[in-house]
């Protein structure tokens, strides 16, 4: 009876729930999702980011607690590509849904390199690329804030597979319309809106950051609703399937992204206040659409704007 | 690496009782929905109210006793906001728990002594600890030295006392046993050769303690094993916030640092800087 009310598809990629782990919050092997998640409940597992070269990430610390959230700066740890071509990616070839991998990299060269590894990995049924964490070179934002340099790495990722690309931007900008369509010009399948927004928590007796790489980024409810304005401008400006990612932690929240105009929404942070989150968000899910008497895809782009016009800027 | 613990779970569990315990800590006592086996002492888990409420990121707590096969025991200083929510919760309400967790003490022969070393609810992993060996008949080649500022911080130090094993507390405003400081009075035990240098040497609680006698026991070349706590995402081995440095020369010095949740808690002391 239930079946089929979650079922989606971010393009070409069929989905038996809309609900995926978010990059970085489930690890890069699949013991604890096997662990804690079903494969009714997760549409599928997107792995932690991995780098050409192995990465020893951030010192710690390395996470520290916001109101209705938390700043994190890992530092994309990871062993590398090599390391996870060999030991990791043949523990997903029997995983029961489908693995995303996210290629994150420092030069566009890189992002191809694990690009064009990913595409060869049968374990993988598409790609993340990783255009937007803030806890690289300092910072720095260097391929996400720029519609060109978007575009450039896009394209280039784009030749080097044919498997469906998703690009994953940054909340970090004043306007992410420019973004959206740069990804979408240069021939990414979807989008992933969005990734943590940069922020900084002192400890003002040390007259330090607390964190001990300095900044950090911001996940968890507290940036929800700027990640739904995201989504739905993205929605606005491109044609693109949307992966929702900010804040989700209840079925409410994911309903609201699906209105918004995702296709799919990543759970992140809410998998460490509980691991098996993803199946009770999923179950929630159920109850709400039979009560509601819609599935997922009726559900997706469905926003009413007020006055029937495009999205309003609300700011001032 | 170290993988998830292979019992690891999510349980909502009830809260059956919740009893007071020294000036500003609590014993949680959780019931489980069947009985489990008894765990390896210096396992932990991740507890938050199931309500919400609270901080979003759960804590991590050793457990402190399991006093039937269906119940699990955790001893909790208020600290802070997550801490002060979990201690806020009442019998009858829920606390989800990410349990049990992490890879506990190293089992050591019952001929083999041991020396534990807690300051203040440092000493939550130890009452496992210590009845373990009293079950293999260890008790008495098993030492505890019990830590704290004043004597109502050694939290239930009846329940320590009665396991049977020598409890040596000590206290820095000298109301109960040894006045000074934890490692002063293991200082002149060693010394006197009133507790025996090769034993096994287990130790846990405040950061400052754990610093000072990772320093101690490598001055002394003592056998250790560390107890450690850092922030914590997950508990799980997912998030990568927990690193602990990793010593270069030991075996983990393939990578600068190990997952103190799934590598740890408890880390023998050569294996890491600290």
């Amino acid at each position: 009876m239930s079946s089929g009310l979650l079922t989606s598809a971010v393009g070409s990629l069929e989905l038996r729930s809309p609900l995926l782990t978010g990059s970085g919050t489930f690890g890069h092997d699949p013991a604890a999702a096997l662990r804690f998640l079903g494969p009714e409940d997760l549409g599928a597992h997107v792995l932690k980011t991995v780098t050409p070269r192995p990465r020893t990430g951030n010192p710690p610390p390395r996470l520290v607690e916001t109101p209705a959230g938390l700043l994190n700066s890992i530092g994309l740890e990871n062993r590398g590509l090599a390391w996870f071509l060999e030991e990791v990616a043949p523990q997903h070839r029997e995983a029961p849904w489908p693995v995303v991998g996210n290629a994150g990299g420092e030069s566009v060269e890189e992002f191809v390199e694990v690009v064009a590894a990913f595409g060869a990995e049968p374990a993988l049924a598409a790609i993340e690329i990783n255009l937007s964490c803030p806890n690289v070179q300092g910072g720095a934002l260097p391929f996400s804030t720029s519609p060109e340099a978007v575009g450039e790495v896009v394209a280039a990722c784009r030749a080097a597979t044919d498997k469906p690309l998703w690009a994953k931007l940054s909340p970090n900008v004043t306007r992410i319309a420019p973004l959206a369509r740069a990804a979408e010009e240069a021939g990414a399948d979807a989008l992933t809106v969005c990734n943590t927004l940069l922020g900084l928590v002192v400890d003002w007796r040390r007259r330090r950051p607390a964190l001990g790489q300095g900044m950090g980024g911001l996940s968890g409810p507290a940036i929800r609703p700027v990640a739904l304005r995201l989504v739905w401008e993205c929605r606005q400006a491109v044609g693109l399937p949307i992966v929702a990612s900010g804040g989700v932690s209840s079925a409410e929240d994911v309903l609201q992204f699906l209105v918004a105009g995702a296709s799919a929404v990543q759970v992140g942070s809410y998998c460490f206040r509980r691991p098996d989150g993803i199946r009770r968000i999923a179950g929630d899910l159920r109850r709400l659409l039979a009560e509601e008497g819609c599935r997922v895809r009726e559900l997706v782009g469905s926003l009413r704007w007020p006055g029937g016009g495009a999205a309003g800027g609300g700011e001032g | 690496m170290a993988a998830l613990p292979a019992d690891a779970r999510v349980l909502d569990l009830p809260v059956t009782a919740r009893r007071r315990s020294g000036p500003d800590a609590w014993i949680l006592e959780l019931g489980l929905p069947e009985a489990w086996p008894r765990l390896r002492p210096g396992r932990f888990a991740m507890l938050a109210p199931a309500d919400g409420r609270g901080p979003f990121i759960p804590r991590p707590f050793s457990i402190y006793s399991q006093p039937a096969p269906d119940r699990l025991d955790f001893l909790i200083q208020v600290l802070g906001p997550g801490t002060r929510a979990l201690a806020a919760l009442r019998e009858g309400e829920t606390c989800t728990a990410t349990v049990p967790l992490g890879n506990g003490f190293e089992v050591q022969p019952p001929e083999r002594p041991v020396v534990l070393v807690a300051g203040g609810v440092g000493s939550a992993p130890f009452l496992l600890y210590l009845e373990e060996r009293a079950a293999a008949g260890a008790a008495e080649r098993t030492w505890f030295f019990y830590g704290a500022r004043s004597a109502d911080r050694l939290y239930d130090r009846e329940r320590f006392e009665a396991v049977g094993s020598p409890v040596r507390c000590s206290t820095e405003d000298g109301s109960l046993g040894f006045a000074g400081r934890v490692l002063d009075d293991l200082a002149g035990a060693l010394d006197r050769g009133e507790v025996p240098e090769e034993a096994r040497f287990a130790a846990c609680g405040p950061e400052g303690l754990l610093h000072a006698f990772a320093a101690f026991a490598r001055e002394r070349g003592l056998d250790a094993e560390l107890s450690l706590e850092t922030y914590m995402g997950c508990g799980v081995g997912v998030c990568n916030a927990c690193p602990t440095p990793t010593d270069p020369e030991g075996p983990w010095g393939d990578w600068p640092w190990v997952k103190t949740c799934v590598d740890g808690p408890v880390m023998p002391l050569r294996a890491i800087r600290f």
